[in-house]
């Protein structure tokens, strides 16, 4: 597309030269596939529909190498560091992208937790599907062929049949923040068999205060009447760069619950995709973003509703402050033949400050007749009369600002079950609220 | 049509009912109908002889000349565009026809061809004596040329100037040229790049300051010749403190081949101004397997120039095979307000990406959008929407709300509402909804003895009402009468 591939590229094709081959021969023809398109279709540039209002002209002018594996692998993390309130089951720690085999733990039963070299080891058949995959949307997709081609560490997360897991587990992204102009990439596959269900927390933590780029593609799949609740946490540094796709199919029956919470990066990119491909499947999503500074966070949402009596809720919720920019696309799609399909997205933000900007797009694509959806969006302030009720009852102008940031912000996480893990979460938020306009 | 009306009324009783069922099956697109008419035209292709040529036809000024070539060479330069959501044969512009008029020329309206004014009698559009009773202006527009404008003398004694965009730029060459592509610049997209290079004629509107249009504006678009595209232009100046309505309607005979249609009107509203401007889209939309049509692809743009001005669109849009069209508002003066009233439907084959844009540039501005889409058959319509508040935009407002209604289950109806807010001051409001029509709407009207057919028509016109409400009353009456028919076969 372009005439000369750009440093970004370069700096990508330069690494895969120096990853080895696994032996695998559909592993490594789909690792130099998407290698190729990658250099083919460069990264997407503003004419690209996807990614109208995430420009990525200064990234492409990065030259990233590969984070170092081996300074990956010895660097000294605090557990206290990543411990997370209500989150105590099984953990799995990547140190930029590497795997931490002493820093998890694999003690439950009926769960499989499998480092990616591990799994391929064992049997790679399995893991053909996910790992094969073409990506067709040219540019748009070039992270996912990023990560498909570098990604040689990674996790495979499966729940048995009928297995329910009552402890939550903890995967964790860390960046060491140590080296800057480096990149880490991590896949994650996670399985959730018939009538089983877990919870489990993606987690994106920063030690160090260098500029790095993490991409990180997570394959879900729920099989019949299988239950999955995901939290998403990212507190990453304001020199991170991350970009990540969490793709996830549903059977009949079955049921995921996505909570996400950005709260750090400097360019964040979220693809949350979900094929709800088997009758009376649900997918539910809220999400939200608080940013301030130079913040720049994109979330791109799309449900595809492929069979009857299915179900979507989306609520999600942002905030911008100082000069930063928040991208939201919500899209359902129901497909011909999915009567039933009840979906409904809701997009409310705040914008506070005249040097911020709010971009949203919630969509419909509607093919069937039987059909009930709805989506609504919003951008605007804080109530003006809320406020005043607030101040009459001599509750600071600030105070109250802050009370009703917090309540607008919480709605999107009053429903996640696991108390400690939403009090936290709430801590968290308001700790990085951005206090808007200065007090009268 | 016509001829299954008098055989209905001729008929005995007893087998007046069948030939009402055949009258009911027989109905199809009422407006399909070719007038035998000489014409004069330019040969398919396109050049800058082309260009040249229709210009020296047009007998326009050096600068027209220039104007237009200048947007032909920038049109070279373009790609077509590919964002929405249409599947589009692909356009072969070299064997379009980008010139025909009727041989004789327009003259004084009391010389229009009879054949002519016949047309126009059996499309309902009141050129003549007909005309003094319907108490509307109206400018008809013949394949590329006007062929006469109504109510003129009423109209300059007000001191409002509406006549033929060609005969505009020979009489009030000045006006046209400060304002042209003042709106709609020429390079702005494909299409209005390429409307900028070959319009042939239009309406040309202008309102003096502290006039209020002593009655409603009109003009009336009808392709009739083979080969031919239409490519109007027309412009709307109302001056500080003037208010005026317009109303256009379009029509175009049945044929195999798709036809196509590259308008491009451009609105300024100065000071306190206030422009309505309402459209009933009628094209000849294809028949039920997608063969034949109008290619619609307009480009409509409102310029709030003043403080306090206001622009509001209404259009029902239930012809053309494809229509692609997005009538805007700039609102670029304080306090300015913008409105969309949009009523989309698509039967059949029919693909519609139609919306709007609201794009707030001064304080206080202030927006709202209602769209109404309807999809039966196999057809596809999208809202394709952008609201957007720029810095200075302080205490903007907006609210959209768009609504999808499917009948059938090969339809699709699609939003896609573009949000982009950068004044922390503003509050952005949309929401849409997708149903069906529910079966205990039907299901209470059958049981008080409506027929399916009219339950539907019922139903979907109160789900219109609300942009039905804002259109002129004939125009509100033609409309409704429209959807009916378009609908018709979309049930049971």
């Amino acid at each position: 597309m372009t005439n000369a591939p750009s440093p970004f590229v370069r700096a990508a094709l330069d690494a895969a030269a120096g990853i080895p081959a696994t032996g695998i021969a559909w592993l490594d023809a789909a690792r130099r596939e998407n290698l190729d398109s990658f250099a083919a279709d460069g990264l997407p540039e503003g004419r690209s529909e996807a990614w109208k209002y995430t420009p990525l002209r200064a990234l492409a002018q990065r030259a990233l190498a590969l984070a170092d594996r081996g300074a990956a692998g010895a660097l000294a993390v605090d557990a206290t560091r990543i411990a997370l309130p209500g989150v105590d089951g099984d953990r799995v720690v990547f140190v930029d992208g590497t795997y931490r085999a002493d820093l998890s733990t694999a003690t439950t039963a009926g769960v499989t937790l499998l480092p990616l070299a591990g799994a391929l080891a064992q049997n790679p058949e399995p893991l053909r599907f996910a790992l094969a995959n073409r990506y067709r949307h040219g540019a748009a997709d070039a992270f996912a062929h990023l990560n498909a081609a570098l990604a040689v560490d990674g996790l495979v997360l499966r729940v048995d049949d009928g297995v329910e897991i009552a402890r939550p587990v903890h995967v964790v992204h860390v960046s060491s923040g140590g080296q800057a102009d480096t990149a880490w990439h991590v896949r994650l596959l996670l399985d959730i068999g018939k009538a089983a269900s877990v919870d489990v927390v993606e987690h994106y933590v920063t030690l160090g205060d260098a500029a790095q780029l993490g991409t990180v593609v997570t394959d879900i799949s729920v099989r019949e009447h299988g239950r999955l609740g995901l939290v998403v946490l990212q507190d990453a540094s304001t020199a991170t760069t991350l970009v990540r796709r969490t793709h996830a199919r549903l059977d009949a029956d079955a049921t995921a619950t996505v909570h996400v919470l950005e709260l750090g990066g400097a360019l964040v990119r979220h693809e949350l995709q979900a094929d709800v491909n088997g009758d009376r499947a649900r997918f539910d999503s809220r999400g939200v973003f608080a940013l301030s500074g130079r913040q720049h966070i994109d979330t791109q949402l799309e449900v595809r509703h492929q069979a009857r009596d299915t179900a979507s809720e989306a609520l999600w919720r942002g905030i911008a402050d100082g000069r930063s920019r928040g991208v939201f696309r919500g899209a359902i799609v129901v497909a011909e033949g999915a009567d039933g399909t009840d979906a409904s997205l809701s997009n409310k933000n705040l914008l506070l400050s005249g040097q911020a900007e709010i971009d949203t797009k919630p969509e419909l694509e509607i093919y069937a007749d039987e059909v009930k959806a709805a989506h609504g969006a919003t951008i605007g302030q804080l109530d003006e009369r809320s406020l005043f009720y607030l101040r009459s009852r001599g509750i600071p102008l600030s105070q109250a600002r802050s009370l009703l940031t917090l309540a607008f912000c919480r709605a999107a996480l009053e429903s996640l079950p696991n108390e400690a893990l939403r009090e936290h979460l709430g801590d968290l938020l308001v700790a990085n609220l951005p206090t808007g306009p200065a007090a009268d | 049509m016509n001829e299954s009306e008098n055989m209905t009324r001729e008929v005995a009783a007893p087998v007046r009912d069948n030939a009402e069922v055949e009258a009911a099956l027989n109905r199809r697109y009422e407006a399909g109908f070719v007038t035998d008419i000489e014409s004069t035209s330019l040969p398919p292709g396109l050049s800058e002889d082309t260009v040249r040529q229709l210009s020296a036809i047009k007998g326009e000024p050096e600068w027209m000349t220039e104007w237009r070539l200048a947007a032909y060479r920038h049109w070279l330069t373009m790609p077509e565009p590919d964002w929405a959501k249409l599947d589009i044969a692909p356009i072969d512009y070299q064997s379009v026809s980008y010139y025909s008029a009727p041989k004789d020329g327009p003259k004084s309206l009391d010389e229009v061809d009879p054949k002519l004014l016949e047309t126009y009698e059996k499309l309902g559009v009141p050129l003549h004596e007909r005309a003094k009773l319907a108490g509307v202006a109206v400018d008809a527009v013949f394949d590329s040329v006007s062929v006469g404008t109504t109510f003129r003398k009423e109209l300059a004694e007000a001191g409002v100037i509406f006549c033929s965009m060609s005969e505009a730029i020979r009489e009030h060459g000045d006006l046209v040229r400060q304002y042209l592509g003042s709106v709609v610049p020429v390079g702005d997209n494909y299409f209005a790049a390429l409307n900028s290079a070959v319009f042939s004629d239009g309406s040309f509107v202008f309102i003096p300051k502290g006039t209020r249009c002593p009655m409603e504006l009109s003009t009336y678009f009808r392709i009739n010749a083979i080969n031919t595209g239409q490519f109007e232009r027309t412009l709307i100046v109302a001056e500080d403190d003037s208010y005026v309505s317009y109303l256009e309607g379009c029509t175009a005979p049945m044929r195999d081949e798709n036809q196509l249609h590259a308008a491009v009107v451009e609105l300024v509203a100065l000071e306190r101004a206030q422009i309505k401007y309402s459209t009933v889209q009628n094209w000849y939309p294809g028949d039920e397997n997608g063969v034949g049509g109008i290619y619609n692809f307009v480009t409509k743009r409102g310029d709030c120039r003043g403080a306090d001005s206001k622009i509001s669109w209404t259009q029902v849009e239930t012809g053309s095979a494809i229509t692609w069209k997005y009538p805007s508002c700039v609102l670029r003066g304080d306090r300015s307000v913008g409105e969309f009233y949009s009523v989309a439907l698509t039967h059949h084959r029919q693909q519609a990406d139609t919306g709007t844009k609201m794009i707030h540039i001064g304080k206080g501005t202030k927006s709202k959008i209602v769209a109404k889409g309807i999809s039966a058959g196999r057809s596809s319509n999208s809202y394709r929407g952008l609201v957007k508040i720029e810095k200075g935009a302080d205490g903007a407002r907006n609210y959209t709300q768009c609504d999808s209604l499917l009948i059938g289950k090969q339809c699709g109806a699609h939003t896609f509402p573009y949000m982009e807010v950068k004044n922390p001051g503003a509050i952005v409001e949309h929401e849409a909804t997708t149903s069906k029509i529910s079966d205990d709407q039907l299901f209470y009207c059958l049981s008080r003895g409506i027929g399916e057919e009219d339950a539907v028509s019922m139903i979907v016109d109160g789900f219109c009402k609300q942009v039905f409400r804002e259109l002129p009353m004939e125009f509100a009456v033609e409309a409704k009468k429209l959807l009916e028919v378009s609908l018709e076969g979309a049930v049971g």
